[in-house]
Parts: C-alpha cells; structure tokens; sequence
C-alpha cells in the first residue's frame, strides 16, 4: 500500500478501533484514539518533509487506471495538500487532548477519526469522483459530533449544517458530471480524472457549471450570503468540533477553488474574478459587523472566521502568486488561531456553562493563563504583525492590489479589505476587554471561571507557539506552498 | 426450453404451495422453505439461460436476464420474511411469476399476462399479509386493484389502438400516425400508473402504508423494476414514440412531488411511501434519458443499477419497521440508545436512500443525473437535484429522531419474525455499503457497457 492511502485509512481504521475498543469501557477508547491520531500525525508529518527538504518539488501519485464508469483512484500530493492534511491531522491530535477528560463514548472518538480520513481524502484526491465522495463523507461524522455531543440547539444545528452543505454539493455534482459529459463527447473517453478534465468543452453550458462548483465551494467557505448555517452549526458544536469545522472543514471550500474550480475554468476565473472578489470583500466586512453585534462569545468567533476567510478568498481570486499564496497561509493561519480561540470558548463554557459576553468580566484576576492567551490569540487573529495573521492577510490583501486580472487592480477591493481589518480589531478588543478587564457586572459566573489546568496550557503554548513561528518565520511555510500554487494558477 | 427455466422453477413453487395448503395443516416450515427455495433456484437457474426467442410469445434478449435478477433479488428479502402461511407464499411466488413473465414476454398480449399475473396476486397479499388493522388493508387492497384494472383497461385500449393502426403485436420498424402514437401514450399511461408517476399516484401511499413492511418492500423493489421495464417496452415499440417526451418533466415532478409529501409524514411506512414515490420519479427520468439517448445500453445499465440498489436500501428501509416494531416517529425517538446495532443499520439505509456517498444509493442517483446530463434535460435533472435536497431532509430527520433525540414511552415490542427481519435488515445495509464500492467492483458487469 503506498503511502497515499495509508494516510487516509490510518485514521479510518483507528475509527473502527475506537469503536471496537469502546466495548472495553471509556478509557480504553480514548487511548485508542489518541494512539492513532497521534500516528496519524506522525505519518502527516513523514509525508510533507521530503516536500520541505527539496522546496516542495515533486508529485506523489498512486493509481490512476481507469475502472467502471471512468471512475479511477488517483491520488497526489504536493505541498498544499499536505500542509492541510498535517493541519487536519494537527488539529485532530489537538482535539483528542483538548476533550481527554470530557466522559464519551468510544463513538465520539471514532467520529472525529472518521472526518480526520474523509477530510484527507478531500485533499488528496485528484479523481473529481473520489474528491465527491470524500466531501460528502465529510458531512456524515460532523452531523453526529454537533448532533450528539452539542450545546442546546444541537439538532436543529446539526440538520442545517447538513442540508446547507448538501444543497451547494448536489449542484456540484451536476456540474462535474456536465464536466465528463462534455469530454467524452469531445474525446470519445469517460474519465473523472482533474487532470484530463481541463478544457472541457462545455460551450453555453460552461457558465451554469462553474455557477455550480461555485455554489459547492461558497457554502463551505461560506461566502456571503450562503453563510447562514454557520454561526449555528459553529455555536452549538462541541468545544473540539468547532475547532474541526473551523479549522478544516472551511478550507474545503477554498481548497475546492484552487484546486479544481479555477484550474478548470481559467477564464472564467479571470472574468468572474471581480464578483469573488466583491463577494470576498462583502465577507470580510459583513462577517466583522455581525460579529461586533453578537453577545455570544461563540457566536462572535464564528462570525469572525466568515470575515477571515473573506481575506483568504481576495487572496485567492487575485490571480497573483502572492495573493494565492497568502490565501493559502491564511487557511492555515485561521485554522491555528480560531482554533484555539474555539477550544478557550469551550474552557470557559465548561467551567461556567454560559458564553455570553455579559456573563462574564474581570477575568484577568482569576485567570490570568486564560487571559494571556485569550490575549495572544486574539492579536494573531486581528493580524498583529509579528504574529501569524498579519502575514496572510497582507499577502492577499497586496495579491489583490497588484492583480493583474481588469478591475480587479481598482483599489477597492484592497480598501474594503483593510477596513475588514480595522473592523476585527473593533468587535474582537471590545470583547475581550469585557470579558477580561472590564468590571464583574451583574449575574456574572466569573466566580466559576478556574484558570487553565496543565493539559489546557499545554495545548495553547503549543498553538501560540505556531502563531508566533508562522509570524516571524513564515518563508519556510511559504516556499512548502508556492511551488505547487505556482503550478495552478498558470 | 432453458430460456423459461426460471419461471418453471417459480411455477413449481406455486404449485407446491398450492398442493401444501390441501393439507389439513400446512407445514410452516416447508411453506417457508418453498417460499424461499423458488426464488433462489430461479436465480440460479438464471445464470445458465441465454437471450433467444420462443416465437411469438416469448422473445428474452440480454436485458430481459438482467431485470430478472433485479426482480429476483428485490423478491427474496420477502421471501426469506415468509411466515408460513401457504396462501400467501403461493401469491407471492404467483407474482414473482408475473414479473418473470413480462420480463420474458415477446408480444404485448403477453406483456398484458404478465401485467396481470403480477398484480392480481399482489392486491390479494396486500389485503391478507401482515398484522395491522384488517379493514385499513382491505380498503387499500380494494384501491389498490381498481387502480390496477383502470391501469389494465388503459393498456386493452391502447393495444386496440396501436393493433389498429400497425396490424402487430409487437414492436413495428414504421413511424406511428396519430392514431398510433394514442395507443402508445395509453399503454405508456399503463406503466406510469404501476409505477406511480404523479398524477396516477394516488393509490401508492395508502397501498404501501398499510400493507405489512415486506410486501411494501417487495412491491417497492421488485413491482417496480417489472413496471419500469415494462414502460421501457413500450417505449421501444415504435422508432417515434411521442409520449416519451413528457417523461423527463414528468419524473422530475413526481420526484418533487413524492419528497414533499414525505416531509410532513409521522407514520414511517407512509412517509417511507412517499420516499418511494419520490424514487420512483428518479427512475421515469431515467427511462426519459434512456429514451432520448436513442435507448442506449449504458443508459439501461444505469436504471438496472438503480434497480438494483434500491431492491437492496428501499427493501431494507422497509424490513426495519418490521425488525423494530416501529410506526412512527415519536416510537423513533432515542431508538438508538436502545438498539443501536439496528439503529445504525437503518441510518446507513436511510443515508443511502438519501443519495449520500459512500452508499449504493449514491452511485445510483449518480447514474440517473449523469444519464439525463448526457440527454441534455438540464431542467429536469436540476429539478431532480432539488427533490433529492428536499428528500435528504426527511431521511435526516429521521437519523435525527433516532440518534438525537430523548425516547419517549415504552420501546415498541415488534412482532413475530422480527429475528428474520433483523438478519436481513443487517444483510442490506451491509449490501447497501457494498454497493457503494460499486466503481471498483463493477469492472465487469455494468461496467463493460462503459466504454
């Protein structure tokens, strides 16, 4: 088996291990499961360093002949597929430590295993069938984790977020199947393969198809005003599951585009381009003026990530490299930071059980761990420079200034971006100021609030800690991507 | 004579059920054995019959084998429930009979036998099978056959037209007059009814829901590939059929129409009724696609397989209600806390009745957009897309009641056979995953008339 599919049935088999070691109690499926992702990180781990050894070049493929219906396994990887499955595989380690002494069942563990193989599939897969099979797998194990393990609307989230998304993808899958109609009639070949794919000709249909990958991709981002399951399926998550949905399952959406909407469509990539990147600039805007009007600590954090990845969005209808590039760090740049925003939401509503952003203030004195790294966090989303945010949001900010597609070089774009900047430090310091520093008011559950234990803080020195690397350091990451962003945008 | 080996063997077991019930007590188990022994020797009998022609009754070509193993397979889930009863294993076994024949008929008369002989024993199973309440079921039953003979009489007289017109009996090489085209539309009216293309549906909901879970099954799976097969007949008896134009438009509302009315349901048979209905909107589409492809066989193939997947999941979704004991969906609550090997079956069913990778039924819905893609139904198959948005809602808010939500009440006790069925509720949603790995499985099979 080569190391392509290992990488995808690891956790897939450390599912079914948590589900089988369950029979054995509680305890037994939790080290299960943290055996396996622990592996799985490792084996993330192994598969990117030769890319970061020989500057990302190179292809790792297995498969591609060709079985029923033109269907083929066809596995790659380059530097951005694997960059985003050691972020999956980051993350889903970060959530076994951050739910260890929560009392589950070996079914929540096996869920978590099961998105962790569905969502590395998606980044792996370069048979638009196989792509389309691991995407909606990945609805499955998310609507049991917010269905089962969720706050109070959990079910109600949970069929939302399942709808919504199936709603884009059916539409998607219509398109790709317009995509391989349209060149067998061209070649006389069934094929799904991404790589053949390409020039499709798809005539008067062509701008229905790219409408529909579009639609796919928009509701995972989510772009305004596909948006609407997000703040509910984000709010009434488990602790860990926000940081999964947050922290991955967004990036499908992104990776979607560059990987296979814009590649495929190169012109109406370019002609499209000043809607996306309108729609991008709505996202950042929008998503920040919902956030400043939520009372919900949770809820604020969800609406933020809908203006975060309206940066990485404009970076990446940019059609420069940096702009891609910055887009692309960006993805993984939120994914740390609301990340860990997420799992200290979910601290404070273990120990408290509310989030509301009245519920609590003058933390700091009680907590002084919590606000520290509330704090840091806090700065790296508002892009600090120094910290990681700053360095994805001005790539794809200058990516989208000196775009050479038309209209898209008007300042605008770049303007309404920097005000989507301004506005993150305008809902998210007044937040954590009131949550943190301002006067105890009254019904407040502060006295509840214990600072962190040492499990906690070790997971957020570990995330800051990559804040702070990414902030400072960040060529090392960036050279891992380019080359294979490099490739697409051509 | 190996070309009717399969009905022989069905003929025997029909014969032999008749001859156990003149016995003062009928054995169950034989009745049992019987009920389930026929099916199986007429697929296997199967395997060794090739397409040839037994002039001018029976004409059997590559497709005729094909849908004989989709109605096999779709009857032995309820020939596996049978209860031992030897009246109705004979009626059963006589409408398995019915729909081998009309796979294998050569002209339209016999296509009419065929019709009849599968249906006339299925209003008298829904009437008699099953434990529910007793004057629900023979209303159905009595709906259930005036349908049945509105459909038969429709078919006489589309026959009388087109005879009148072609002077044949069978499928003619001439373009049809107007004359012509009306007896085709007819006979087509025939078929759309057995399957339930909306608005000739309105016998389906109350027939499925209170027939007991098996025939509801059976009549789901297997009644409805003979009845797809059968409008695939009548649409290839003429180079120009017209009525064939309306049957994208018309499957693509029949799906929209099936999967709203499944929304609002509480009684899982019933709202498992309409989800059928739904399907069976899927499949006209599909023939529609087939037929504006010029009846192509990767087309065939696709509704074979779409067949074939939902004689596994729909068979399956039905079983269960007869393995748990449930009617609705308040009973569903919290189902899983209390069974959750069964309740995770039913999920993987209802996911897959739902379209979602990486399920049979996926790959199904798959094959039928794809077909209707490459027909250029734009209209329909986004219509098509939308019902099958709409119909994800329902099947999930059953895994919802199931999974998500508190039981309520005391677990329903199911009732007799509920071990049978539970074996083979497991045994189809493990066929349903199965099936999911179709691509990599179906090289040969389906797969050859991909090229």
């Amino acid at each position: 088996m080569s190391a392509l599919t290992i990488l995808w049935t690891l956790p897939l088999l450390g599912a079914v291990a948590c589900l089988l070691a369950g029979r054995f109690g509680r305890a037994a499926a939790k080290w299960c499961a943290l055996a396996f992702a622990a592996a799985f990180f490792v084996q993330a781990l192994a598969a990117i360093m030769p890319f970061v050894a020989g500057g990302g070049a190179g292809l790792d493929a297995v498969g591609g002949a060709p079985l029923a219906f033109g269907v083929s396994y066809l596995l790659a990887a380059d530097g951005l597929s694997l960059s985003l499955i050691l972020l999956t595989a980051f993350l889903n380690l970060i959530c076994v430590f951050s739910s260890w002494e929560a009392d589950v069942s070996g079914a929540y563990w096996a869920n978590f295993l099961l998105l962790a193989s569905a969502l590395t599939g998606v980044f792996l897969a370069r048979d638009l069938f196989l792509f389309y099979v691991f995407w909606e797998a990945t609805l499955i194990p998310m609507f049991f984790i917010i269905g089962l393990w969720g706050s109070d609307n959990r079910r109600h989230a949970a069929v939302k977020f399942f709808l919504f998304t199936f709603a884009g993808s059916i539409f998607m899958l219509l398109s790709l199947i317009a995509l391989v109609t349209a060149k067998h009639s061209q070649a006389g070949i069934w094929t799904w393969n991404l790589n053949d794919l390409k020039g499709a000709p798809l005539g008067a249909a062509g701008p229905w198809a790219f409408l529909g990958l579009l639609l796919g991709f928009g509701v995972k981002i989510p772009v305004v005003p596909l948006h609407t399951w997000l703040p509910d399926a984000h709010t009434e998550a488990p602790a860990a599951g926000s940081v999964m949905l947050a922290g991955v399952m967004l990036k499908m959406g992104l990776y979607g585009l560059i990987r296979i909407a814009l590649p495929l469509f190169p012109a109406y990539a370019i002609t499209w381009a000043p809607l996306l990147a309108g729609l991008a600039a709505l996202n950042a805007v929008y998503g920040a003026l919902c956030a400043m009007a939520q009372t919900d600590l949770k809820r604020l954090v969800a609406y933020s990530s809908i203006a975060h990845l309206g940066f990485c969005l404009l970076g990446i209808v940019s059609g420069t490299a940096q702009g891609v590039v910055g887009g692309s760090l960006q993805m993984i740049n939120h994914g740390i930071t609301t990340g860990a925003l997420f799992l200290m939401v979910g601290f404070l509503y273990e120990r408290a059980h509310k989030r509301g952003l009245s519920d609590f203030g003058a933390l700091a004195g009680r907590a002084p761990w919590l606000t520290f790294f509330f704090g840091f966090s806090i700065f790296a989303s508002i892009g600090l420079p120094g910290l990681n945010g700053f360095v994805g949001e001005f790539m794809s900010l200058s990516g989208i200034a000196h775009s050479p597609i038309p209209f898209l070089d008007v300042p605008f774009f770049a303007i309404a971006g920097a005000a989507g900047v301004t506005l993150a430090a305008a809902y998210a310091l007044p937040a954590y100021q009131s949550v943190f520093w301002a006067p105890e008011g009254e019904g407040s559950v502060s006295s509840h609030v214990t600072d962190l234990t040492f499990r906690e803080k070790s997971i957020l020195w570990t995330l800051c800690a990559l804040m702070l690397w990414i902030g400072l350091a960040p060529a090392g990451w960036l050279s891992l991507i380019e080359p294979s962003v490099r490739g697409l945008i051509q | 004579m190996i070309l009717l080996a399969p009905q022989a063997a069905l003929a025997a077991g029909v014969l032999g059920a008749l001859g156990l019930g003149l016995l003062r007590r009928p054995p169950a188990l034989l009745v049992r054995a019987l009920a389930l022994a026929a099916p199986l020797a007429a697929l296997w009998l199967l395997r060794g019959a090739a397409p040839g022609v037994l002039a001018p009754l029976v004409g059997a070509d590559t497709s005729a084998l094909w849908w004989q193993l989709v109605i096999y397979c779709g009857a032995l889930p309820m020939a596996f429930l049978s209860s031992g009863d030897d009246v109705e294993a004979a009626l059963f076994l006589g409408s398995v009979l019915g729909m081998s024949l009309l796979a294998v008929a050569g002209n339209l008369p016999m296509l009419y036998v065929g019709l009849e002989f599968m249906s006339l024993p299925a209003y008298l199973l829904v009437a008699r099978a099953g434990t529910g309440e007793g004057s629900a079921r023979l209303e159905a039953s009595v709906k259930y056959f005036f349908a049945g003979a509105l459909a038969g009489a429709l078919f006489l007289l589309g026959l009388a037209l087109y005879y009148a017109e072609t002077r044949s009996l069978g499928p003619t090489a001439a373009a049809l007059g107007p004359q012509g085209q009306a007896g085709v539309a007819l006979m087509g009216a025939a078929a759309l009814f057995k399957i339930g293309a909306v608005p000739l549906h309105w016998w389906l909901p109350d027939v499925y829901e209170a027939a007991s879970p098996e025939v509801s099954g059976f009549l789901s799976t297997s009644m409805k590939a003979a009845a797809v097969l059968f409008l695939m007949r009548i649409a290839s008896l003429s180079p120009n059929p017209a009525f064939v134009d309306v049957l994208p438009g018309l499957g693509a509302l029949t799906a929209l129409v099936g999967a709203f009315l499944a929304l609002r349901q509480q009684r899982l048979q019933r709202l498992l009724a309409y989800s059928s209905l739904a399907h069976a909107g899927l499949l006209i589409l599909g023939v529609g696609a087939w037929a504006a492809l010029g009846r192509d066989s990767a087309s065939a193939a696709s509704l074979l397989f779409y067949l074939g997947a939902y004689a596994v999941i729909s068979n399956g979704a039905f079983i269960f209600l007869k393995a748990s004991g449930l009617t609705t969906r308040t009973e569903l609550r919290g189902y899983a806390s209390r069974h959750p090997g069964l309740a995770a079956a039913f999920a993987v069913l209802l996911l897959s009745l739902a379209g979602m990778p990486p399920t049979g039924g996926f790959v199904a819905k798959l094959l039928i957009f794809w077909q209707a893609v490459r027909a250029s139904l734009a209209v329909p198959v986004i219509l098509a897309g939308v019902s099958s948005l709409i119909s994800l809602a329902y099947y999930l808010a059953l895994v919802r009641d199931a999974y998500f939500e508190d039981p309520v009440g005391p677990a329903p006790v199911p009732a007799e056979g509920a071990c049978e069925a539970r074996i083979a509720v497991l045994v189809c949603a493990a066929g349903a995953l199965i099936l999911g790995a179709a691509p990599l499985l179906l090289r040969g099979i389906i797969g050859s008339v991909w090229r």
